[in-house]
């Protein structure tokens, strides 16, 4: 299970809760202290492990509390409430529409997984009978046109790409235009990895989005990123309409929190993790079950909507 | 008023009480650039010792004290016991007649292709002729990736620049081959052609992938590189930790020897895309004890550097 450590140490103080004999502000101090570090070491971003515990103890006033209310619960519900924040931006997950053509544009850091898991999004379409396509319009990194011909020749996905076009935005456009053409649903295009600092990367990737016009722009984000997540990805938020985040490397011990703050810098939910390497590495991700997964609880739900 | 100069003890000695709300802050500081949480705790936790009982002169705040304190010692963290000198290493190994050899290693995406072609690019303008051996026999494009690097650099070391000889070589056997097999062919071939330096690009592993990480083991120990370098990026958080001790363990637990050969020093790639986010270096160097002796900052080839431990520093402490 991804996020395991996490998981249990935050249900262990929460536990704290169940065992003091008095609720007091102590006690609660003491639990969210427990709590943030598990978040600190997990990688979750300082800013919003602060604002998490500012937000729990805002719910919380003791001296206003009537006498009999169920101390426990509410704390515990609002922990939930905050947690379930840190990777629900409250916005619906973008669905393809079948019979359409739809064009995907993949963003990211260096060596984020973008290539990998293009690869690994046409597969999984093209196994639910989505006509799926790959346009490399990475002409940067050195064999970036060869990864993409070797994967996709291996899963039998259709690709185009060039050799010697250097322009990013003629490959995108060319290739786009002719799938289009081709009737093709699902158009995934991967680009070069960048990085805010850069501005003229930030630039070609802006003109690759406006030649293409993507549906959906999906955020690749490396599950092993500290703290300098939030501002790469909150500038690449910036520049496109970033729409979805996929998390990658999640396989073996991997923290991923710091990975997560990419859904509140973006306002985008995580669509999909990669668990390896391999094609059929790839989950679907959604919200709700992830938390009580990650809680070892069978339903919050209740919880929440208290 | 008072609180103030409460800060400014006079003559009275330091008690762990008076230095925990300073340390308590110091250590959000670090842990917000990026130091790992653990690390951290154990740096502030030294900081604690070294100060308790210490008598502080007195207009000195004990804010201040703290952060000098730390200072030091994180730029004792980052300066190395134990240089790494490549350049002489090699020159010496080619007085020998063989070949000096570098095994790249580290988890998937963090730069190692990319940095094996700038440390070839900085090598051959240092005089050397390199050969680089492509054991990434998994990753789709990892032999291509290679092969422009190499055609790249001869472009821009041409033989007629040298007396006619090909600066760099690719010695690549394609994919799904036994990667330790390919670095051994490699040296054999370097030796006979009287190439001064092999570069061994490996695939990237996760630290948990015990097949992975077996064969990373076996490749070094039938090898026995001149240098084992780990290539870490700049990006990574906790994780650093559990990467460093892993690719150590896995060394350690699979050689027959009795000194096993170990992570010799770092290359900390993607130092251009943190700011001021710089604790991975503190991180890595911490729980390793070997230099960082390369910075990656940029995708180009000058885009090398040596790390400056004080600047690195001063990025990590400034409020
Ligand atoms: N273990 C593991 N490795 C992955 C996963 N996804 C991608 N990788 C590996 O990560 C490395 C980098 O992946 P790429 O797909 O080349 O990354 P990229 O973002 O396209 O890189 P650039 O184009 O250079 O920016 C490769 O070794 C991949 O095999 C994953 O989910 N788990
Ligand atoms: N900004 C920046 N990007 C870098 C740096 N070093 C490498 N990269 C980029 O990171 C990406 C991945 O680099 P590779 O050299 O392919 O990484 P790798 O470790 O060999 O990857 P695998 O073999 O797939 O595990 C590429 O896009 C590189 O251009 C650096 O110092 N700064
Ligand atoms: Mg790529
Ligand atoms: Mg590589």
């Amino acid at each position: 299970m991804v996020l395991a450590d996490l998981g249990r140490k935050i249900t262990t103080a929460l536990r704290s809760l169940s065992t003091a004999t008095v609720i007091n502000e102590e006690v609660l101090n003491a639990m969210l202290k427990e709590i943030c570090a598990a978040l600190l070491e997990a990688d979750v971003n300082i800013k919003l492990v602060k604002k998490l515990r500012e937000n729990v103890r805002a719910v919380i006033d003791f001296e206003e509390m009537a006498a009999g209310l169920n101390k426990r619960r509410m704390i515990q519900s609002a922990v939930f409430k905050q947690l379930v924040k840190l990777v629900d931006p409250g916005v619906k997950a973008w669905q393809p529409t079948k019979g359409k053509c739809n064009v995907i544009m993949f963003v990211g850091l260096q060596g984020s997984g973008k290539t990998t898991t293009c690869t690994k999004l046409a597969y999984y379409y093209q196994k639910k009978n989505w006509k799926s396509c790959l346009v490399c319009a990475d002409t940067f990194r050195a064999g970036a046109f060869d990864q993409v011909k070797q994967n996709a020749t291996k899963a039998r996905i259709p690709f185009y790409g060039s050799y010697t076009e250097p322009d990013p935005v003629v490959i995108a456009q060319e290739g786009v235009t002719k799938f289009k053409d081709e009737g093709f649903e699902i158009i995934i295009v991967d680009t070069s990895g960048r990085h805010k600092q850069e501005e003229s990367l930030f630039e070609e990737m802006l003109q690759v989005s406006n030649a293409v016009t993507p549906d959906n722009v999906v955020f690749v984000m490396d599950a092993t990123i500290g703290q300098a997540c939030e501002s790469q990805a909150r500038a690449f938020g910036e520049k496109v309409d970033v729409a979805s985040v996929i998390i990658t490397k999640l396989d073996g011990h991997a923290k991923g929190g710091g990975a997560l703050s990419a859904v509140a810098a973006t306002g985008s939910p995580i669509i999909f993790i990669g668990t390896g390497e391999h094609i059929d590495d790839f989950e679907p991700f959604k919200v709700q079950p992830f938390i009580s997964k990650l809680l070892g609880m069978g339903d919050i739900e209740g919880l929440i909507d208290k | 008023l008072l609180s103030g100069l409460r800060n400014l003890v006079g003559s009275k000695a330091l008690s762990a009480d008076d230095v925990r709300p300073a340390l308590e802050k110091m250590k959000e500081q670090l842990i917000g650039k990026n130091v790992a949480a653990d690390i951290a705790d154990k740096l502030c936790e030294s900081i604690r010792t070294k100060l308790e009982g210490r008598v502080l002169g007195t207009f000195t705040t004990i804010a201040s004290t703290v952060k000098e304190t730390l200072y030091d010692s994180c730029v004792q963290i980052l300066s190395p016991h134990r240089r790494v000198n490549i350049l002489r290493d090699a020159m010496e190994a080619k007085q020998q007649h063989r070949p000096y050899t570098i095994v790249f290693c580290g988890v998937n995406g963090v730069g190692k292709s990319t940095n094996l072609a700038k440390v070839t690019f900085w090598l051959v303008e240092n005089g050397f002729r390199v050969l680089i051996a492509a054991c990434d026999t998994f990753r789709a494009g990892a032999v291509e990736q290679l092969r422009t690097h190499t055609r790249k650099l001869n472009a821009l070391h041409p033989p007629q620049d040298h007396n006619g000889v090909q600066m760099v070589q690719l010695y690549e056997k394609g994919y799904g081959k036994d990667a330790a097999s390919i670095a051994m062919e490699a040296i054999n071939f370097a030796r006979d052609t009287r190439i001064d330096v092999v570069l061994v690009d490996t695939a990237g592993r996760m630290q948990d992938n015990e097949p992975l990480m077996r064969a990373l083991a076996k490749l070094i120990t039938v090898n026995q590189p001149d240098l084992v370098l780990f290539v870490g990026e700049a990006l990574v958080g906790n994780e650093a930790v559990d990467q460093l001790v892993k690719f150590n363990q896995a060394l350690a637990d699979n050689s027959d020897r009795r000194e096993p050969r170990l992570i010799d020093g770092i290359l900390l790639t993607k130092f251009d895309t943190i700011d001021d986010k710089v604790g991975a270096a503190i991180s890595m160097t911490y729980v390793t004890g070997q230099p960082v002796v390369f910075v990656g900052t940029g995708q180009t080839y000058t885009d090398l550097r040596n790390l400056n431990a004080k600047a690195v520093v001063s990025a990590l402490l400034k409020g």
